[in-house]
């Protein structure tokens, strides 16, 4: 799983959400984010490990918030997705609408 | 119990592991924040048991990434977690050990399974029961030295623990001082609570002394309690005290509460305190929402004062004895004051009534319902710990079929040169990793049980509260237990198995022959466990039987539906006749009400839990006990209309007519029994009696119903006509069309339309009202009967294991027979035998001992023997046919296989 390469599903879901939220993207709100517009149950664990990968490779960038008395006293991890982010979402997006050029009989 | 600011926690264990996974940092620190305030929110959505099981997934699932990314693919963890991995070799080889368990679990996918579904259910059951009884018997109450604290009740012919009057406390009080610091007294009482949104809760409540809480020292969680102030003169202290719990649901935690005033009865009260956390009331597993001076109850509950009332016995009385004063010096001042109280009051006080007392420290409750509760507590422990017996003796005997089979692996590798060590280690992990598993999915099973348990809707006269929590004790208590099984269980079968006498081992093994040496020791453990389900299913047929002999016995009426509704008229707005006027308005009313056939009032149903009342009655002719001027009956008052209601029919003379009024001549009708008892062949009817300072005359004679027990023999009884003894608390029934049940909440609302400030006291249908009786025996065959058949589905489930191991061992020889022409049916049952032969021995021994305790047994037992041979007989033709087909389904396996390739299988 280097650097380079296209997205895997989770990370462009992940990425997407992210966008959605903007200032309020971490972890909790992440994986609700993801249940409600996906429909499916999404592993915390799964989230975040994926999100230290995209920050290994630099697609996101986390910042930590104050201490939160509803968190247990704990901070926030609020990631934003860099421009590389960005880019690497719309060229993983071209390469589908690409492969889906011409199979539009099989869209609901 | 009490909450920090910020709501609930999420559960610690699995927060605790997920923080030992994570690495050091804010970062880390998020995933747990996260994971926190999700589970808060989910809390508030879906409640504490689904985010609960939420945040026990979510947590371990993450940590097992952690763990496992940090076992591995290192570069993408972007700070330097190298040095985490410095735990020593100590941990590593205890990781090894581990995953080499779980690979080798994996492999035995149904042995696995089944040794920790039987420990999760053993460990379960233990867990459960051990909440109950701990929350009962074993909670500490923080009373202030309390080996010189007593309680005295009053002991007559007709309780041996009587309560005492208020009169009677003073008088205690003031004449034992040589022996007696103090004497304090409480009085229970249901009291309404008026809520802002105009609705009523009917509350428990304590009225007790002013050196109530002193004489215990006790401490206030906050403000303070109850003092001598709060105790001059009847209805003169509108003071209250909150209950811990009560302050903690009703009021949530509110720190600020102190100062507030509440309405009570309609009347404002002001909270000067809350009573500490883990004190549960006089009386445990009844802790009352509020504690009252005992000279504002009667008010707060809408009654007369009737503190001068010496016949009114309804006071618990607690007395701390002077340092140094003995027992004797003390039952010798008891004794005195009785004297004393009997040659002042012989009214109240006869000549067989004396003061009784018992160490505070030795109640759980009540010394009469100790009595039945404390064995009934250690019965059920050694029931559920024969259970997770039974559970223990499927994980060994699932161990001892591993090691054995895995003898010819560790004999190869004692051969290579393996430390034995290193292998009883490995062996020892996978134990403790069985029971470690075992244990946890038996604390889930344990927390749903008590959920149940709480949740239960059982037809209690009052809400009883214990604290159902799984707390600290009763968790170490499982996880030993769970801990303890696998290591003892786990240490013999890997000591054995890797005895350094290879060669032997290794030339038996390919010989392909000889019993596995673990084998005998499994097959005693199957007669083990099948003799303790025995004497399990005994007992719980036993109570079975019981149940079913008390369920045929007729109450004597009941029968049709009825809603009830039981209501106070307060004085001192309503004098006796206002309330009877009041309770008669209420009748016509719901009479009214579609779906009523028939309506009537009574003050004391047959078979109330909560209330025994008597009067004095002498008759001509017939002389009163040994010391007594008068005979003392069960009695009740009621309108018109009442019998017909519940269904008890006259067998001579009349209701009563609504011209049995005040100015009428007091009229009675009795029961066949106390026709018989006082008029002994003779007509009853017509003769007169006195009762109440009346000169009362039989106009009926009504058939016999059971008053207080369902097995007492015919009791004499007395009913009265309301008009003519009016009462501020009567029941309303309503005989209704189909079932009652829809009906009682309507009876309620007429109840508060036609006048606010009536108190409702309790609600029910006749059938609930019925069952309450029955309800010990109900529960006690239901959760005996349940352990039973638990402890037989994990015999059979151990028979099961036994059978198809020794069943695979013999695949050679069923290859064999088979080719040589045996039949099936030979084969099956050659296989089966053996099994049959253990269950048999087991059954045996089983009944002997069932023999021997069901005689123990038989005071708890209604209607049958003690060696009923339904039961005797019954349960081995059970737990045989369930063991039969446990042997049988692995032995019609085995010899169902193709004998070649089972020759060739070698």
């Amino acid at each position: 799983m280097g650097g380079d390469g296209y997205l895997g599903e989770f990370e462009q879901m992940l990425l997407l959400a992210a966008l959605h939220l903007g200032e309020e993207a971490y972890g909790a709100a992440l994986g609700q984010e993801l249940e409600a517009r996906v429909g499916r149950r999404v592993s915390r664990g799964a989230i975040y490990v994926t999100l230290d990968r995209l920050e290994a490779k630099g697609l996101i960038r986390s910042a930590m918030s104050a201490p939160r008395a509803e968190r247990g006293g704990r901070p926030r991890r609020i990631v934003s997705v860099t421009p590389e982010g960005v880019a690497q979402l719309q060229a993983s997006r071209e390469a589908l609408v690409t492969l889906w050029d011409g199979l539009e009989v099989l869209e609901g | 119990m009490s909450a920090p600011p910020g709501g609930p926690r999420p559960p610690g264990i699995p927060e605790a592991v997920l923080r030992r996974s994570l690495p050091p940092g804010a970062r880390w620190d998020a995933v747990l924040g996260d994971l926190h305030e999700e589970y808060l929110g989910r809390v508030a959505r879906t409640g504490a048991l689904r985010a609960g099981l939420w945040y026990w997934r979510e947590a371990l699932a993450t940590a097992g990434r952690y763990r496992l990314d940090r076992g591995s693919d290192m570069e993408h963890r972007p700070t330097g977690l190298g040095k985490e991995r410095g735990g020593g070799a100590g941990m590593d080889l205890v990781i090894q050990n581990v995953r080499y368990a779980v690979r080798r679990m994996g492999k035995a996918p149904f042995f696995t399974l089944v040794a920790v579904l039987s420990l999760a259910l053993g460990i379960g059951a233990n867990t459960a029961i051990f909440s109950l009884v701990n929350a009962v018997l074993l909670q500490d109450v923080p009373l202030e030295r309390p080996e010189e604290l007593v309680n005295i009740h009053s002991r007559s012919p007709d309780f041996r623990w009587g309560t005492v009057s208020f009169p009677d406390y003073r008088d205690l009080e003031e004449r034992a001082r040589d022996v007696f610091v103090g004497v304090s007294i409480m009085e229970l009482g249901l009291v309404q609570v008026d809520r802002d949104d105009g609705s009523v809760d009917p509350v428990l409540a304590e009225g007790v002394s002013g050196n109530y809480f002193s004489l215990a020292g006790l401490d206030p969680a906050l403000g303070r309690l109850l003092q001598a102030e709060d105790h001059v003169e009847p209805g003169a202290h509108p003071v209250v005290v909150l209950g811990h719990q009560y302050w903690s649901t009703q009021f949530e935690g509110d720190p600020e509460v102190v100062g507030r005033s509440m309405r009570l009865s309609g009347r404002e009260y002001t909270v000067v305190g809350v009573a500490p956390e883990a004190y549960p009331g006089t009386l445990r597993g009844l802790e009352p929402a509020l504690y009252l001076p005992i000279y504002m109850l009667d008010l707060a509950q809408g009654q007369e004062p009737s503190y001068e009332r010496r016949g009114n016995q309804s006071g618990f009385i607690r007395a701390r004895l002077h340092p140094g004063v003995g027992i004797p010096q003390m039952e010798a001042a008891l004794e005195r004051v009785a004297r004393e109280l009997q040659a002042e009051y012989p009214g109240e006080w006869a000549p067989d009534k004396v003061f009784a007392y018992i160490p505070t420290a030795d109640v759980i409750m009540y010394p009469d319902i100790d009595r039945i509760m404390v064995p009934a507590a250690g019965m059920l422990m050694v029931v559920v710990g024969l259970v997770l017996l039974i559970a223990c003796a499927n994980l060994a005997s699932f161990l001892l079929a591993r090691a054995a089979d895995r003898r010819k692996e560790i004999a190869v590798r004692l051969a290579m040169g393996a430390r034995r060590g290193t292998l009883v280690g490995q062996l020892l992990t996978e134990t403790v990793l069985l029971s470690t598993l075992g244990g946890a999915g038996g604390i889930l099973l344990s927390v749903w049980a008590l959920r149940v348990l709480q949740g239960a809707d059982l037809p209690l006269p009052i809400p009883i509260t214990l604290d159902l929590s799984l707390n600290g004790t009763v968790l170490t208590f499982s996880v030993l237990v769970s801990v303890a099984a696998g290591i003892f269980f786990g240490l013999a079968p890997a000591i054995q198995g890797t005895n350094p006498a290879v060669a032997p081992t290794l030339r038996d093994e390919s010989a392909g022959g000889g019993r596995a040496r673990g084998g005998a020791l499994r097959s005693a453990l199957v007669v083990a466990q099948v003799a303790v389900s025995v004497v399990l299913l005994v007992g719980a047929g036993l109570f079975v039987r019981s149940l079913q002999a008390s369920q045929e016995l007729d109450p004597g009426f009941g029968n049709e539906p009825v809603a009830m509704l039981q209501l106070v008229a307060p004085a001192p707005d309503y004098s006796g006749d206002e309330a009877v006027l009041y309770f008669r308005q209420l009748a016509e009313r719901v009479a009214a009400l579609p779906g009523i056939e028939t309506v009537s009032l009574v003050d004391n149903p047959h078979l109330d839990q909560l209330n025994t009342q008597f009067t004095g009655v002498v008759v001509d002719g017939v002389p009163p006990p040994e010391g007594r001027d008068f005979h003392t009956v069960d009695w009740a008052v009621a309108e018109p209309g009442y019998l017909e209601l519940v269904g008890i029919p006259l067998v001579a003379g009349r209701d009563f007519l609504p011209s049995d009024g005040p100015d009428a001549e007091p009229v009675v009708i009795v029961s066949q029994a106390f026709a018989d008892r006082f008029f002994p062949g003779q007509d009853a009817l017509g003769r007169t009696f006195t009762t109440r300072q009346r000169t009362v005359r039989v106009v009926g004679v009504a058939r016999d119903a059971k008053v207080r027990s369902l097995t007492e023999d015919p009791r004499p009884f007395l009913y009265a006509p309301l008009a003519q003894f009016p009462t501020n608390l009567a029941w309303l029934l309503a005989g209704t069309r189909g079932p009652a049940d829809p009906h009682v909440l309507s009876l309620v609302r007429e109840a508060r339309d036609l006048d606010p400030s009536v108190i409702v006291y309790n609600m029910k249908t006749m059938e609930e009202h019925l069952a309450s009786r029955l309800l010990g025996r109900e529960l006690g065959a239901q959760v005996i009967g349940a352990f039973a058949l638990l402890a037989m589905l994990l015999a059979s489930i151990g028979l099961y294991g036994v059978v198809s191991y020794s069943v695979a061992r013999r695949t050679r020889e069923v290859g064999i027979r088979l080719s040589l022409g045996a039949e099936t049916g030979a084969v099956v049952w050659m296989l089966t035998r053996g099994g049959m032969r253990l269950v048999a021995l087991g059954a045996g021994i089983g009944l002997a001992v069932s023999g021997l305790l069901a005689q123990f047994l038989s005071r708890f037992l209604f209607g049958v023997p003690a060696l009923d041979p339904v039961t005797f007989v019954g349960v081995p033709l059970l737990l045989g046919a369930v063991a039969l087909l446990a042997a049988w389904i692995p032995a019609m396996r085995a010899a169902r296989v193709n004998p070649v390739g089972a020759l060739r299988a070698e």
